[in-house]
């Protein structure tokens, strides 16, 4: 997730990992066949800007990262 | 709200609001109790457990409204005070929950109401921010959602708080049986999304634009300040000319004595002293109060978040810590919102390092007092860049050696900005404000008293006599009476001298010698320890009761000019810029709030924070003011 480019559609594949941090990113909505949209970045890439269910959704790349997606057509 | 018979044996009913962060459950509540709490737009916001009741239909709803959580699994302070309360082991078990849905974004927060399901309590649904969801081009069925849901479903417009008696119509009258967690979940098809960029994305085309977003940021930041120092400023000038016209009016009434002194110099120089910073307070909660409300606080700190990462910080910690330039103590609870205990503890640990509203009238008497406005203006800013200086090298000491490691998250809602609602704005102003003279009144008006009689006492009759006499052989008439005059300051000095409060700071004096501070100035330094308000009203007993009363006329200089001309031991000025420099950079590092270091005991659960905190602060400030007086005058500056 953390290489999606801004304005593609994406559909989330999976998340990795079974801590806590992949519990909230799931419990925030990143369940597979989610569909995101990346909007854009903070200064220096980090942290990252989402859309997903219509909310905004700011992941740092450390986070993103665990997240695997496909691209979708838009 | 209605009221049934006072006969009818009242029914209670423990309600729990739960819902997601920053889906709207503060102003439910509000709507739904009339309680004035502060419904803000930014996620983590509700920091404790804040609870209201009112009757409807002969039945109390004691009503909770719990921090935000994400799911039933913790990963911060304040989702583990939540979840505590909803399992029953804090406290008494909710009769019913209360879950708030933002309709903004329904997906999660359905799968949200299907885990609530799991715990096995009675549900009702307030659905919120249906008007965001439409503009930001996800219009909602309502009836449809309501029908689907199984659940009793009720439709809150958050500001305008229709809906809010149907609600509390259907909280008083639900069946209290658990509902079904084994129901199928809802879904929702979201409508097609209207292809139209929404009202948020435009702006935060602007606001999160890589270049122009941290320049917005950086204009907001020093908009804060000029808002502070520029608005409040005519304010003060007021609040003192109104202080030097109640103490001379009072003044006259009095018996000249020990009770005319006490009301003057004791009582009404302390009560105007602590007055003066109502103004910056407020307008400082005020500020930060809208920005939070419209959004743009979770901007801020998406947009600082790699930065303050990278001295061991979270981008989250930028709330605390621009609440701290208010004052600590709130900024100190807002650090719950802080997934990570370590970056947390850093945050705790540096947040007194801001320079609060209460090191303000210290930073701006001595300022006008030894500098010229073009200095003052940037000997203040670079005072405030000290206390963030520091706090970024602490934090970055302290991440690397007793907080090393630990895996922190930023996941956060970035929500649509909103209008911040006026009469939102004011009563949290007024709260806030209403505390802070809660403890003016109390703490800051007894110490104030405190001081007073210690540096009124004793009173030797000796010297009584011995001016006396001089006076009387002062020649009568115009003459004499300039004569007349200065003794009688000389007097007032000469009993000063030799109170217990001169003793006392005349004995700790040696150990701010190398800072240039003189018996006064350490007086000053000791009083303040248990609030750092107190130095103010206490520099003006000390340096008031010495002064020749010529500059008595010009109240709103008052206590600066009686610093500039107070003679030491030998004649010279007592203090000078140096020195005056040294004493701010010692405000601006030391722990000198005992409210303060309270609160992060509470929010430590116990002693070695607050004892840290008060140690490493107090020893950096006493090292700095050596360090600025030391060089100076080896560079040549101070008398």
């Amino acid at each position: 997730m953390s290489a999606a480019r801004t304005g593609c559609r994406y559909a989330v594949v999976a998340v990795h990992g079974d801590d806590a941090i992949a519990q909230r990113l799931t419990a925030g909505g990143l369940w597979p066949g989610a569909q995101i949209e990346r909007l854009g970045q903070a200064p220096f890439g980090d942290p990252m800007l989402f859309r997903l269910h219509g909310y905004r959704l700011a992941l740092r790349k450390s986070e993103a990262q665990r997240v695997q997606i496909v691209e979708v057509a838009s | 709200m209605t009221s049934s018979a006072p006969a009818t044996p009242r029914v209670a009913r423990r309600i729990a609001l739960v819902g997601r962060a920053n889906s709207g459950k503060t102003s439910v509540l509000m709507h739904l109790t009339g309680s004035l709490q502060r419904p803000v737009n930014f996620p983590g916001s509700s920091v404790e457990c804040i609870e209201s009741s009112v009757v409807e239909a002969g039945v109390t709803l004691n009503v909770v409204d719990l921090p935000g959580i994400g799911s039933l699994q913790a990963t911060s302070r304040d989702e583990e005070l939540a979840l505590e309360v909803l399992h029953g082991r804090s406290g008494q078990r909710p009769d019913l929950l209360c879950v708030v849905l933002d309709a903004s974004k329904l997906a999660v927060e359905l799968a949200f109401l299907q885990s609530v399901r799991a715990l096995g309590l009675p549900i009702v649904v307030a659905l919120t921010k249906i008007d965001v969801a439409t503009a930001e081009g996800f219009p909602i069925d309502a009836p449809r959602l309501q029908q689907a849901l199984g659940l009793p479903a009720v439709v809150v417009h958050g500001v305008r708080g229709t809906g809010a008696p149907e609600l509390r119509r259907t909280l008083a009258t639900a069946a209290l049986v658990p509902a079904n967690a084994n129901a199928a979940a809802v879904a929702v098809a979201p409508a097609a999304r209207t292809l139209r960029a929404s009202r948020t994305d435009r702006i935060d085309r602007w606001l999160l634009h890589p270049l122009l977003g941290p320049v917005a940021l950086l204009g907001v930041v020093l908009g804060m300040f000029q808002l502070v120092f520029v608005v409040a400023d005519p304010f003060l000038g007021w609040i003192e000319a109104a202080q030097g016209f109640v103490s001379d009016h009072v003044g006259g009434w009095l018996p000249d004595g020990a009770w005319r002194s006490f009301v003057v110099d004791g009582v009404i120089n302390g009560v105007g002293s602590s007055l003066v910073f109502v103004p910056q307070i407020a307008l400082l909660i005020a500020f930060v109060t809208v920005i939070e409300a419209t959004g743009y606080m979770a901007r801020a700190v998406f947009l600082l978040d790699r930065m303050l990462r990278c001295v061991g910080l979270s981008g989250k910690s930028f709330v605390p810590l621009a609440s701290s330039f208010a004052c600590a103590i709130p900024g100190i609870v807002a650090s719950r919102i802080l997934g990570d205990e370590r970056d947390r503890l850093a945050t705790i640990a540096v947040a007194p390092l801001m320079s609060c509203s209460a090191r303000l009238p210290v930073y701006v008497v001595l300022l006008a007092a030894f500098f010229p406005p073009h200095q003052a203006g940037l000997l203040l800013f670079l005072l405030y860049l000290l206390g963030i200086v520091v706090a970024v090298l602490v934090a970055l000491v302290l991440r690397r050696t007793v907080l090393r490691g630990g895996t922190s998250m930023l996941l956060m809602e970035l929500p649509a900005y909103q209008r911040p609602r006026c009469r939102l704005v004011f009563a949290h102003t007024l709260f806030a404000v209403k505390s802070f003279l809660r403890t003016a009144g109390t703490v800051i008006l007894v110490a104030t008293m405190v001081v007073w009689a210690l540096g009124y006492f004793p009173r030797p009759a000796a010297i009584h006599e011995q001016f006396e006499a001089q006076r009387t052989a002062a020649p009568a008439g115009t003459e004499g009476d300039a004569t007349r005059a200065q003794l009688d300051a000389a007097e007032a000095a000469a009993y000063l001298e030799q109170s217990w409060l001169a003793t006392a700071g005349k004995a700790v004096q040696p150990v701010f010698a190398p800072a240039g501070f003189d018996w006064r100035m350490t007086v000053g330094v000791l009083a303040a320890f248990p609030a750092r308000e107190l130095v103010v009203p206490t520099l003006g007993t000390l340096y008031s009761l010495g002064e020749v009363e010529a500059s008595a006329d010009e109240p709103d200089v008052r206590l600066s000019t009686a610093l500039r001309e107070q003679k030491g031991a030998d004649g010279k000025p007592a203090l000078d810029g140096l020195i005056a420099l040294a004493v701010m950079v010692f405000f601006a590092l030391c722990s000198q709030c005992a409210g303060t270091l309270a609160a992060i005991r509470r929010e430590t659960n116990g002693w070695k924070w607050p004892v840290f905190t008060f140690v490493y602060m107090t020893v950096l400030a006493w090292l700095a003011a050596v360090a600025v007086y030391q060089i100076g005058r080896l560079c040549g500056y101070g008398g």
